[in-house]
């Protein structure tokens, strides 16, 4: 089955997210093989995806924000006597 | 009353239930295992850190997380698979924040979708040309954009895209592990994704008009 460029993209995040699979995994990378217009296109998301990723990855737990939260939970620990 | 507070008179309260009360038959698998607080610390982090992606505000983040942590107290006899609990605060915390969201009326409102489907950022940046000598224009363009920009125009989507979207770019679940979380079909987490990834494209073309990277922009 072809598949049109509009189709191709619009199954590139689905493809970027391991979630395609069986034919329409076949018949867009056929496409794929193709379609250099499709192949740029894809390797943008894939750098969109990549750089969203990457700016969102910093993020470490502030210590006061630690000890709070842990304050809270240790008095679980002792309302269930352990 | 606290959240701190509240959580101590429920972790007294559930005390009981937690190790399992004499007589009465132990039909839950969660606290026949591990305790809650076993099963739920290692996880405090993720907790927190997805509060903030998903909020923008520590101060909110601090107070989602243990708001998180006193329901997941109050359901965690109702925990079936011990194995699935980080999925399962992941869930309690997206649903607080859809409450939140709700009742403070903060959706922010979306053109319409065939207009939203439509944009594609590779064709903006492609016909706007912003790096005119540039031999990787798209490449340089996301170079440009600093973590405080993303994560500015990913609070600019709508929470009912924004939280599947984060759950995937930082937790790397799955399709079928979002559609546990969310409590929605499969098919509904792919729309969801694919219309949050659109609303986020959009987001960044606006903040590249507004620094005067591209010559839309009209103040």
């Amino acid at each position: 089955m072809n598949l049109k460029c509009e189709e191709a993209v619009r199954q590139f995040f689905t493809y970027l997210d391991h979630s395609l699979a069986g034919e329409p995994l076949e018949t867009l990378e056929e496409h794929l093989r193709e379609c250099l217009d499709c192949c740029e296109r894809l390797e943008f998301s894939r750098q969109l995806d990549g750089v969203v990723r990457a700016r969102l990855e910093a993020g470490i737990v502030p210590a006061g924000v630690e000890d709070r939260l842990r304050k809270c939970l240790a008095n679980l620990k002792g309302a269930q006597g352990g | 009353m606290g959240v701190e507070q509240n959580l101590r008179q429920q972790s007294s309260l559930k005390a009981s239930q937690l190790a399992g009360s004499p007589g009465t038959p132990d039909l839950h698998s969660s606290s026949r295992c591990s305790s809650f607080e076993e099963l739920t610390v290692p996880h405090l982090h993720a907790v927190y850190r997805l509060a903030v992606r998903l909020t923008g505000s520590a101060v909110t983040a601090e107070d989602l997380t243990q708001e998180t942590y006193l329901k997941a107290l109050q359901a965690f006899p109702s925990l079936r698979e011990p194995s699935r609990v980080r999925a399962w605060l992941f869930q309690i915390l997206s649903r607080l924040v859809t409450d939140r969201h709700r009742s403070g009326n903060h959706e922010v409102p979306i053109e319409e979708l065939t207009d939203l489907e439509r944009f594609s950022l590779y064709d903006r940046i492609a016909e706007e040309d912003p790096f005119p000598y540039s031999d990787r224009l798209h490449q340089d363009f996301l170079s440009q954009f600093e973590d405080d920009d993303v994560q500015r125009a990913l609070q600019s989507v709508p929470e009912v895209y924004r939280t599947p979207l984060v759950l995937l770019y930082t937790e790397e679940l799955s399709y079928r592990e979002l559609a546990d979380v969310l409590g929605c079909p499969v098919g509904t987490v792919m729309s969801r994704l694919y219309r949050g990834r659109k609303v986020l494209e959009r987001a960044l073309w606006d903040c590249a008009k507004r620094r005067g990277w591209v010559k839309e922009w009209k103040p």
